[in-house]
């Protein structure tokens, strides 16, 4: 398809061209810096739960508060004029713009005229639109559109500046920034002065006050908002608050989530027609639905229009990083811009980017207004999976094959031996199940080029699991092992550790057999069904064998059997009443060890300590907030913990992100934690999690063989061990 | 306020970017920004200019006053000297009303801003500033606060922090005690 390829080629063209991505690196680490100080001596968390109750508040009372809105600023002399769509916002516009006989509007940045394309209609109809924001006015000179919410040119080069500023003005200017901020700031002082019109947006529609506020750090909008007679405020209805009170909260938190400003340079609260050269200002505010109310009503999306449009989803996102906004979103881009290009500009125009998301949670985290994107992304995703299917391969794999748990193990058993022709000889520790290149035909060459493909083992978990000796005579607890797929049949080894740690510990491991996939992986990839007929046999199983608790040492199968089960068997009251009574037992290994039974006070010191640094996979750190844990045992275990940068950036694994849908963006972003691993000069790294040990192991094994990856359980298994020799 | 949060909005001032400094009394304001001003400067009419006598003492100091419809002063004059309504310690901002349309031309068009702050007026944080920005929004008047932070400043190219992009290049803290501690005027 067409627009498939085109997409699949703009992605690589993003990665064929470095210098963007690594700008953007360099911003996102500034930027966390940046922030963190910002933050400091208050309570983000609180903050952020303070204002999601107001922006849902304002959900629930949008009309009322919008009547009131509107009739305050009437009040004060305003023209109010609700816009259902972006085209009848245009039309306003254009048509006030001919009766002033206006020929220019200064325009400050407004992210809905954007949405609107407001510039090319007011164009059309012969009227020219001067943008005055800085990255705004440069991406008007380049043709282009904003690749991010806050700095819509962050994509661009002083020299592409000085170019685009050189054949505007006719003077050459040198690719210095100081001379190009004082050549826009000379050049567009004019255009305020002869402009007709002045279009700003509003960062806050304030319904008690019926007035305006605008965040700024340039001072255009204060320009825009004063020297044209008629101000023109172009704002999405989603921008409603409910008092002054409200408005100043998210001046609180929006410019320290942004840029890491405790205030922005200009902050301009604006009601009504205030005074204009001998004559009171007229001012018209055209309030946009353009598919808001669309998103407010839909139960599994509208906490998106909590957004207060700080632009932090991107400035933490791994594939933005990776690619940019013009690749990763469509008018608004990054996570929020997912969940908004599906519903302003529709599914259709979405369905790459739902996909492109790696689900690492980096973007929740850091949310000012505590949205869940990766909760609806996911949701999107199954709408477009619906919508468009997911492909053949996906279509087989979840559908016939994983609901089978018979077909499902038997088939894996089965490439365990068709795979033996391929499986590499280590150079190091001889024989290492690794897989170094694929016989398969259809897979793409890219896959095995940068990384090692983990083999299947040759006995998988639920085999071995009865042939290994527990001799536990009064247990503390009784555990269920829920195994995963990734330590069931790739490293079952991670699971034999976690019994030798347990058992030490006084702890009986069960395993129930009759669980199956924790159904993340066809969830994420949109299939719903086969998500809940997983989650029913697992929620059997795990009932049947009623342990003290369940253990994952997997995140994602933690967050599943502990969150997701139970939304996904909502509704169904039988199940879901079970469900909640597993989610309750179940927590990661090293939760479980430290938080449970104090392992960290009782573990022994191994003999050899070793140097190592550890990888926070983004499901334990940001899906069930463990993090401490696994750093306190393996301290206790004896071992020296060298942290690298950005611990908890995603290694790029994301499931099948790395495998089908997007192994170009996955390879760049694992490049990225290998990089930082290496930095680190320390020749063992540890974490929690079976999918960042394949995506590790595998661009490891190509770069450093001489580093090993291994997941928390087994050095603290081997401690023991270590101890007992 | 308390000496606290003085000494806190200086900081947070100077961090962004502002001169702060601290004066006995509005003469040796007057005297400090005459000796800096190269060009026209626009001092708007308001309660406390008029209190001051401010026009008059700075063209008597001799800074270059200007007295039409500062429209008229050209595009990019280069002094504007206001009072502020109040302050907030967190941030270093300071806040002006600005409904009167002088005031809004005299703090975006010049090169550099001078305002002058009555240190009692020093709020915390944006949160004790809730009150009194509710009480300048009372009734349905058309009303126009500013809360000023620093000089303009863009990022926009290369993310490099550039001071002085559309507003006042340079802004001046003039602190000092007795102006008027009545954050409802300026």
């Amino acid at each position: 398809m067409a627009t498939d390829k085109t997409y699949k080629e703009s992605v690589e063209a993003a990665i064929a061209n470095p210098k963007l991505s690594e700008a953007l690196h360099l911003f996102g680490d500034a930027y966390l810096a940046a922030r963190e100080k910002a933050y400091e001596g208050l309570d983000f968390e609180a903050m952020r739960n303070d204002l999601a109750v107001i922006k849902d508040d304002v959900r629930i009372r949008r009309k009322e508060l919008l009547a009131e809105f509107i009739k305050n600023a009437e009040n004060a002399g305003s023209k109010v004029f609700i816009a259902k769509d972006t085209k009848e916002a245009n039309d306003y516009v254009i048509k006030l713009a001919k009766e002033k006989g206006a020929k220019l509007i200064a325009k400050s940045k407004s992210m809905v005229s954007e949405e609107a394309h407001l510039n090319k209609a007011l164009e059309k109809n012969g009227i020219r639109a001067s943008e005055t924001d800085l990255g705004e006015w440069i991406i008007q000179l380049a043709g282009q559109r904003p690749s991010h919410m806050v700095m819509p040119a962050i994509h661009m080069f002083k020299e592409e500046v000085a170019e685009l500023f050189s054949k505007e003005s006719g003077i050459t200017l040198s690719p210095e920034i100081k001379t190009l901020v004082d050549h826009a700031r000379k050049r567009l002082r004019k255009e305020y002065f002869d402009a007709d019109i002045g279009l700003t947006g509003a960062n806050f529609l304030v319904a008690d006050t019926g007035g305006i506020g605008l965040v700024t750090n340039e001072g255009n909008a204060r320009l825009c908002a004063t020297l044209p007679n008629v101000h023109v405020v172009f704002a999405g209805t989603h921008k409603l608050v409910r008092t002054m009170e409200d408005a100043i909260k998210i001046t609180r938190l929006l410019p320290r989530n942004a840029t890491g400003q405790l205030l922005t340079s200009y902050i301009t609260w604006i009601r009504g027609t205030v005074p204009s050269g001998d004559q009171q200002k007229e001012q018209h505010i055209i309030l946009i639905d353009g598919g808001r109310e669309a998103l407010y009503e839909s139960r599994a999306c509208q906490d998106a229009l909590r957004c207060i449009q700080c632009g932090a989803c991107a400035n933490v996102c791994p594939v933005y990083q990776t690619v940019g906004g013009h690749v990763f979103g469509s008018i608004y881009i990054s996570a929020i811009g997912i969940i908004l290009t599906a519903f302003y500009e529709g599914l259709d125009k979405a369905k790459e980017i739902t996909r492109a998301c790696i689900g690492c949670r980096s973007c929740v985290a850091v949310c000012p207004s505590k949205i869940d994107l990766e909760e609806i992304i996911l949701h999107l995703r199954n709408e477009v999976t619906k919508e468009y299917g997911m492909g053949v391969i996906k279509n087989v794999a979840f559908k016939a094959v994983m609901k089978n748990r018979g077909l499902f193990h038997s088939m894996v058993r089965t490439a365990s031996k068709l795979q033996l022709p391929v499986t590499h000889k280590d150079r190091t520790e001889g024989s290492q199940r690794i897989i170094r290149h694929l016989p398969l035909h259809f897979m793409d060459r890219e896959f095995t080029e940068w990384r090692d493909l983990p083999a299947i083992a040759p006995k998988s978990f639920r085999q071995q699991f009865d042939t290994i000796p527990q001799k536990i005579v009064n247990p503390e607890y009784r555990v269920a092992f829920f195994v995963g797929c990734g330590a069931d049949f790739v490293y079952p080894e991670v699971g034999v550790s976690l019994i030798t740690v347990l058992n030490s510990l006084n702890v009986e491991v069960v395993f129930p057999k009759d669980q199956n996939c924790c159904g993340i992986p066809a969830l994420y990839s949109g299939d719903t069904t086969t998500g809940v007929d997983l989650a029913k046999q697992s929620v059997e199983a795990f009932t049947e064998a009623d342990p003290d608790y369940i253990l994952c040492i997997c995140p994602t199968c933690t967050m599943a059997v502990k969150r997701d089960f139970v939304d996904r068997l909502a509704d169904h009251p039988q199940w879901s009443a079970k469900a909640m009574a597993l989610s309750q037992k179940t927590m990661d290994a090293s939760a479980f060890l430290e938080n449970i039974m104090g392992a960290s006070a009782s573990i022994a010191k191994t003999a050899s300590p070793e140097n190592i640094t550890y990888h926070d996979s983004c499901h334990l750190k940001r899906g069930s907030g463990v993090w401490k844990e696994p750093r306190a045992l393996l301290d206790a275990a004896g071992h020296r913990l060298e942290e690298m940068k950005n611990s908890d950036r995603c290694c790029g694994f994301g499931g099948t992100y790395s495998f089908l849908s997007h192994p170009q963006i996955a390879k760049q972003i694992t490049k990225d934690k290998v990089a930082t691993i290496q930095a680190t000069g320390v020749k063992t790294v540890a974490t929690d999690c079976p999918g960042c040990m394949i995506m590790l192991k595998g661009a490891i094994g190509k770069t450093d063989p001489t580093i090993r990856c291994v997941h928390t359980m087994e050095l603290l298994a081997e401690a023991l061990d270590g101890n007992q020799k | 306020m308390t000496d606290n949060n003085a000494g806190r909005f200086i900081d947070s001032a100077k961090r962004v970017g502002a001169n702060v400094v601290q004066m006995d009394s509005v003469q040796e304001a007057v005297k400090f920004i005459s000796e800096q001003v190269k060009g026209i400067t626009l001092v708007p009419e308001t309660v406390l200019a008029r209190q001051y006598e401010l026009r008059s003492r700075l063209a008597e100091a001799g800074a270059d006053v200007f007295s039409g419809r500062f429209r008229d002063a050209g595009q990019l004059p280069w002094a504007g000297v206001t009072f502020s309504n109040f302050c907030l310690a967190d941030s270093g901002t300071v806040v002006l009303e600005s409904t009167n349309e002088e005031v809004r031309l005299a703090t975006t068009l010049p090169e550099v801003h001078f305002v002058l702050v009555d240190p009692k007026t020093i709020l915390e944080d944006n949160l004790a500033a809730v009150e009194p920005m509710i009480a300048l929004h009372k009734g349905s008047d058309p009303v126009f606060v500013a809360y000023i932070t620093g000089p303009s400043r863009t990022a926009d190219i290369e993310r490099v922090l550039t001071i002085g992009c559309h507003g006042p290049r340079e802004l001046h803290i003039i602190m000092v005690e007795g102006i008027s501690s009545n954050v409802m005027e300026n």
